[in-house]
């Protein structure tokens, strides 16, 4: 039986420009959901997601984009083009989930958690904690977060999207991962043992 | 392997498949860690699971297609009139164009300065060419043959040193000669050059 080669990204690319309608819509198909979600989750906002995907094709479309395969895959490339869309629309002022500064130095926190914290990621409460804590990452945290461990984008492709070396995506996630068990803990409501003793006026 | 050295490769191995690491046997502490890491992994991947379905709405596909078709109807016809040209054609157009214009600029660079800034001299130098430029903007080359309504013509699109404007009588200033600009030039069936349009600053026709 003859295997079926499944066509590539640069594939698609090529027959596009081309003006193939079909691979426009093939390679449309088999990533606008990833970059949606990616844009969804840097700005909040199902609006602007829907516009930066948008954006993301058109300018593939029109050939803005410049891409040259031998820096990397189309996929790292296009997310490139969604997170700096992404991140216009921050400077802009019109979204930003994160509230806490993104500031590479700041003071990280220990790994040492409550392990019941953990224990309660297999509890739909607990996966809901777990997405407060990924859009309250600052963006450079929450960015790595989100195409390596959400998306599942590898590391060249996430150092090509973010246009940084692929130790500092390295590093980043590692940080990034220890802010979310961070958050997660503080999220825990306090046992009652914790409360602040009163005295009893009776 | 030290701590330090294990939690540089750590990103790999939250994944999975660590726990036979040499390193995590003999310390307690960074094994109490992966193990948080690998379920929090875990959680991230359930996140991600729930998420799966979460798309852009058809109406962003519908637009796109949209505009793919409007982009390919606009792009298509000129796309495939320059498949067609023989690499001589253009190379032969941008020739005739850039040797005319190294004809006329070093007639332009005896002239007084000033004179570049002058209506006169544009209308001096645009009695070179023998119309004005047509609906499109494409200005007939001098001593070029006409193109008649059906001749069969091609664009093709290229850069040219800016002093080639001057051949057409437009005006240059003296420090921006050098300079490149984009230029679309119109072949008639015979492959010689018969007209030119430039691009303003922005890229635009």
């Amino acid at each position: 039986m003859k295997a079926i080669r499944q066509e590539t990204d640069e594939d698609l690319l090529i027959r596009l420009r081309r003006g193939d309608e079909a691979a426009f819509l093939a390679l449309y198909r088999k990533r606008q959901a990833a970059l949606y979600r990616f844009a969804l989750q840097m700005s909040g906002s199902a609006a602007v997601a829907e516009d930066i995907t948008q954006e993301v094709f058109l300018a593939l479309l029109r050939g803005e984009c410049g891409f040259n395969p031998e820096r990397g895959s189309l996929s790292g490339y296009l997310f490139g083009i969604a997170r700096k869309l992404a991140l216009r629309q921050m400077e802009r002022g019109r979204v930003d989930v994160a509230l806490e500064s993104d500031a590479e130095d700041a003071d990280l926190p220990e790994l040492a958690v409550n392990d019941d914290t953990l224990a309660d990621l297999t509890h739909r409460e607990g996966i809901e904690a777990l997405r407060r804590a990924v859009s309250a990452l600052p963006r450079r945290y929450r960015e790595v977060v989100v195409l390596c461990d959400l998306e599942e984008v590898d590391y060249a492709d996430a150092a090509a999207a973010l246009a940084c070396p692929i130790g500092t995506v390295r590093s980043r996630l590692h940080r990034a991962r220890a802010l979310l068990l961070e958050k997660l803990n503080k999220e825990r409501p306090k046992p009652v043992g914790a409360l602040k003793p009163v005295r009893c006026a009776i | 392997m030290n701590c330090a050295e294990f939690w540089n490769e750590m990103p790999e191995l939250a994944s999975g498949g660590e726990s036979e690491h040499a390193h995590l046997k003999q310390c307690p502490q960074c094994a109490g860690l992966i193990d948080r890491q690998r379920r929090l992994a875990s959680g991230l991947r359930t996140m991600a699971h729930e998420m799966g379905a979460v798309a852009a709405p058809p109406r962003v596909e519908a637009n796109l297609l949209e505009a793919f078709r409007s982009e390919m109807a606009s792009a298509g016809p000129r796309l495939v009139r320059m498949r067609m040209l023989p690499v001589f054609s253009w190379v032969a157009a941008a020739a005739a164009v850039i040797a005319m214009a190294a004809w006329v600029a070093p007639r332009r660079h005896t002239a007084p300065p000033a004179a570049h800034h002058t209506p006169a001299a544009g209308v001096e130098l645009a009695s070179l060419v023998d119309d004005a430029a047509d609906d499109d903007g494409f200005i007939p080359l001098p001593n070029a043959e006409r193109v008649g309504p059906n001749d069969d013509v091609h664009v093709v699109r290229m850069e040219l040193p800016r002093s080639a404007m001057l051949v057409v009588g437009l005006d240059v200033s003296p420090e921006r000669v050098s300079e490149r600009v984009e230029a679309e030039v119109m072949l008639g069936p015979d492959g010689l050059a018969r007209a030119v349009r430039f691009a303003d600053e922005s890229g635009t026709y």
